[in-house]
């Protein structure tokens, strides 16, 4: 744009628009010390085999199937969340009806199980605190052995496998 | 350039899964690995980071709503998953995270694929004394030579703050190698 009728010079197309960036990067780029090589290699054909080192990694990723279905305990972490609010909002002058044991667990976890959340085990546990959670705190869980049963009878598709003795 | 939507889309096919993630990985790998390397800078490290790199791509692509380009989503991702294995690392060996980039860039003397001379090992001792920011925005602009909108999708920054960064980076770099 030429702001001034008499002026026959023209600049070319988005000269202004970029002249900040240009004198920018000038002002950082010349008679620098900074090498511009960072001297960093790699082996001798790592990116040519690199896709076929992914993709054997990829096939051989086991199936993390988490021992404590993640719903569930959502399902009962969302119970103690309701029962602070209840707490909370409760009037206390009046009888106290509700407890723990009428706080259905089972109506909750419906409620996870029938609506879908798109987030996979993967996902939550991105999320949880893993600071919090210690892995002896699995481990003094005694398994319930309907856990254990319902497990099983959910990831096992052959039960004659369960039968193999160890030294076979 | 390939045509990201139709590779997105590919992606999301199961039939065509396959082939369209061998072209993303084929025609990012090299850009995503050196972003990665200028994090951890040892190759095995970065290799590692890289493969995690494209499996939680793979995994996630569902989970890719096109907000932002594919390019930028990915480089986001091998950017946190470089950041978070030298803080993992670090909280491993009980040190801070900047104890733990001193010993990485300290341990560049010995490593076999850094061939740098002198002024390059002690460019990458004062980039390990810039703060984080800094220190990403100078790699990406100086060394992989990203425009400030590119750095600017990736990092959520903005290009005026990117450019503050970038100018602060070089002048404090430039002062420890003169100082040197």
């Amino acid at each position: 744009m030429n702001k001034n009728k008499n002026n026959p010079f023209k600049t070319p197309e988005g000269y202004f628009d970029s002249f900040e960036d240009k004198l920018m990067d000038k002002l950082s780029k010349p008679e620098s010390v900074i090498p511009k090589d960072s001297a960093f290699e790699v082996p001798d054909n790592y990116f040519e085999s690199f896709h076929d080192t992914l993709k054997g990694k990829l096939e051989n990723e086991p199936k993390v199937i988490p021992l404590f279905p993640i719903k569930k305990i959502i399902a009962v972490a969302a119970s103690i969340a309701a029962i602070v609010l209840i707490a909370l909002n409760f009037n206390w002058n009046t009888p106290s009806e509700l407890t723990f044991s009428d706080l259905a667990n089972t109506d909750i976890e419906a409620y996870f199980e029938n609506n879908d959340f798109e987030l996979s085990p993967y996902e939550i546990a991105e999320v949880l605190p893993v600071t919090n959670t210690e892995y002896s705190d699995i481990l003094n869980s005694p398994l319930e052995s309907d856990h254990l049963l319902d497990y099983l009878n959910e990831n096992v598709s052959d039960f004659d496998e369960l039968n193999i003795d160890y030294n076979e | 350039m390939i045509e990201e939507e139709a590779l997105v889309l590919d992606l999301k096919t199961k039939s065509k899964q396959a082939q369209a993630f061998e072209v993303l990985v084929n025609t990012y790998k090299e850009r995503l690995y050196w972003q990665i390397r200028s994090i951890v800078l040892n190759h095995q490290d970065a290799d590692d980071v890289l493969q995690n790199t494209f499996i939680k791509v793979y995994k996630n692509i569902d989970g890719f709503k096109g907000d932002s380009k594919l390019f930028s989503w990915m480089y986001r991702i091998a950017t946190n998953e470089a950041l978070n294995f030298i803080k993992k690392r670090a909280k491993l060996q009980g040190v801070s995270d900047t104890d733990y980039q001193d010993k990485l860039v300290s341990n560049l003397e010995a490593d076999v694929y850094f061939e740098g001379d002198e002024i390059q090992l002690q460019l990458q001792k004062a980039i390990a004394t810039l703060p984080e920011k800094q220190k990403l925005v100078f790699n990406m602009k100086y060394f992989q030579e990203l425009k400030y909108e590119e750095i600017s999708e990736i990092l959520d920054t903005s290009v005026g703050g990117l450019k503050a960064s970038y100018h602060l980076a070089v002048k404090k770099l430039e002062q420890y190698l003169k100082e040197d």
